[in-house]
């Protein structure tokens, strides 16, 4: 499905984070996201819940952390009050020197349903923060149009979403949240509503799209597979109290083809997860 | 293209299926509008045979002929009649749809605004409305101000509560991603809310439009000035049934073609919007 490959120059766009095509291990030192003793209650009386407790961890720059947990273990709850969409309970969570007290233009968001406007075409759609924020589309479009050819959607721009498929409404997704080319990328179970073979090209894409522009990025998922695959570090959730319990490295090189997944370092990683969480629960 | 053209055989021949198809289109329209023309004109021949054979007396059931030999012979009368009632229900139909959006669009958007006034409109709404029509006599004079403000009054209210509905039911995920790009209230509104609440304010705006013929049909009767209400009033004071049913049929006339205008912008909206639910009739 892939055509003809995009100039990363092209796509690079005015943020600050520009690392060359292909660039390796960016800097992995200091906080850029400060998560600290962040804790987040729900209702009160009978209904209080706490969905966060005490959750502390820092991300350096151009690092891509999953989040992995069961459900209802407060995985959404955290990544939107990082969004600045939620407010925190209590504790503090920045980002650079500024802390987070509501939503913010770096950051490029995508939701577990692709959240599309139905009137709009997909090429609008990946438009649709421009719009939003005022700037000038004409001089968006091409970026637009060459983000979706790098999704596999060239020909399909003017493509209402019902005439879409799942997958690709995903991928229009992806383009939107790339449009103003955010530093940061905070994706809540963005594929875990496809069927497997459409998640695992998906896990491809955004495998070839870290590669290119090195953003930083928090990842919820409940796959396994997915946060070892995708992720340079995995942060593991539990409920009752929801907290983080706990941060492990991933040592696969990048770029990483999905071929790792059938390696046995991978496999055996895989299993290693999955006994702490069990025994977490 | 509609199903009996895509249930076609798949060995048919290209240009052979076109052709079919256009066949078979026209041939599945004419039988719709058959099964839908075929019961009225079922009853215009039972009651015309009824009337004949003197099953009803003529003088309280006109037979069909003699309501056409009426539409006919006092054909200058009624549509000098006609003119007034359409205008008057098209404006207040149209001020109706403008009120109840402006009206809708304040109270679902300032929370203080719908506290403070929608109590009162719906307890306005409570009042039986023939019952004021004659203060709208007092209030507006006995000229068109008090048909057309009655009217209004009468058909707004369907179009409030739709718009109201439509604006607070748009998709909260899209408000979400709105917010996260910072989006102003201005931009949420005319973005996301009014887009989605499209669909609704069709269904509102049908039921205002039969309602702006009722309204004035009822103020008509009350200023007793002039329009088919009036000659309604007239036809039945001096026994004249036929005239009575002509003033109908137009007035079935005027409600028709203000409905059908309604559903044409919607099936225009329906082919821009790509999200409507449902046809609803
Ligand atoms: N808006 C809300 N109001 C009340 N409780 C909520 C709300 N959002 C989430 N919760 C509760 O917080 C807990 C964590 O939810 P969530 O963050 O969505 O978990 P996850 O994304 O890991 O499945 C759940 O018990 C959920 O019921
Ligand atoms: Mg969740």
């Amino acid at each position: 499905m892939r055509s003809d490959p995009v100039q990363p120059e092209r796509l690079a766009g005015t943020g600050p984070v520009q690392p060359e095509a292909g660039a390796v291990a960016p800097a992995m030192s200091g906080a850029y996201i400060s998560v600290r003793e962040v804790s987040k209650v729900y209702g009160r009386g009978r209904d209080r819940v706490e969905a966060v407790h005490r959750a502390s961890f820092d991300v350096p720059k151009g690092q891509f952390v999953a989040i992995l947990g069961p459900s209802g273990c407060g995985k959404s709850t955290l990544l939107m009050m990082c969004a600045g969409l939620e407010h925190v309970s209590s504790g503090r969570i920045a980002i650079g020197p500024r802390t987070v007290d509501g939503p913010s233009r770096d950051i490029g968001i995508m939701f577990q349903d692709p959240t599309l406007l139905p009137w709009k075409t997909a090429l609008q759609n990946v438009l649709f923060p421009i719009h939003i924020m005022g700037l000038r589309k004409a001089e968006h479009a091409e970026r637009a149009g060459d983000l979706l050819r790098l999704v596999g959607l060239a020909g399909f721009e003017d493509k209402k979403p019902h005439q879409l498929s799942g997958g690709m409404r995903q991928r229009v997704a992806i383009c939107r949240a790339l449009i103003s080319d955010p530093d940061i990328l905070l994706m809540d179970e963005p594929f875990s509503a496809l069927d497997a073979i459409s998640r695992d090209e998906m896990n491809v894409l955004l495998l070839d799209i870290w590669q290119r522009y090195s953003k930083t990025g928090l990842f919820v998922t409940h796959s396994i597979r997915e946060a070892v695959l995708l992720a340079d570090r995995v942060l593991v959730m539990r409920r009752r109290p929801a907290a983080v319990v706990e941060d492990i490295m991933i040592p696969f090189e990048r770029p990483r083809r999905p071929e790792l997944g059938d390696t046995r370092e991978f496999v055996e990683l895989c299993a290693m997860l999955r006994r702490h969480i069990e025994s977490q629960t | 293209m509609n199903a009996i053209g895509s249930i076609l055989p798949a060995a048919v021949p290209r240009e052979a299926t076109r052709l079919h198809d256009v066949l078979h289109g026209a041939a599945g329209w004419l039988r719709r509008i058959a099964v839908a023309v075929l019961p009225s004109v079922l009853i215009l021949v039972l009651w015309e045979a009824a009337v004949r054979w003197e099953v009803v007396s003529p003088d309280r059931m006109p037979a069909p002929s003699a309501v056409w030999g009426i539409l006919a012979s006092h054909r200058q009368i009624l549509l000098a009649q006609s003119i007034p009632t359409a205008v008057d229900t098209v404006l207040s139909f149209g001020l109706a749809v403008v009120c109840g959006l402006g009206l809708g669009i304040l109270i679902a958007s300032f929370e203080r605004f719908r506290l403070a006034v929608y109590p009162y409109v719906i307890l306005f709404q409570l009042i039986p409305k023939v019952a004021v029509a004659p203060l709208f006599l007092v209030w507006f004079g006995i000229g068109m101000q008090s048909r057309v403000a009655f009217a209004m009054f009468v058909a707004f209210f369907p179009v409030l509560v739709s718009t109201i509905a439509g604006l607070t039911g748009a998709s909260p995920s899209a408000m979400r991603l709105a917010r996260s790009l910072r989006a102003s209230r201005s931009q949420l509104l005319f973005q996301i809310q009014m887009p989605y609440a499209i669909p609704h304010l069709f269904v509102g705006a049908k039921v205002a439009a039969t309602m702006a013929v009722l309204g004035i049909v009822i103020a008509e009767f009350v200023t007793a000035q002039s329009g088919l209400g009036y000659i309604i009033m007239f036809g039945a004071s001096v026994g004249q049934t036929a005239l009575v049913f002509a003033a109908v049929a137009l007035l079935c006339g005027i409600g028709l073609a203000l409905y059908c205008a309604v559903a044409l912008a919607e099936v225009a909206a329906r082919r821009w919007h790509g999200g409507f639910p449902a046809a609803s009739g």
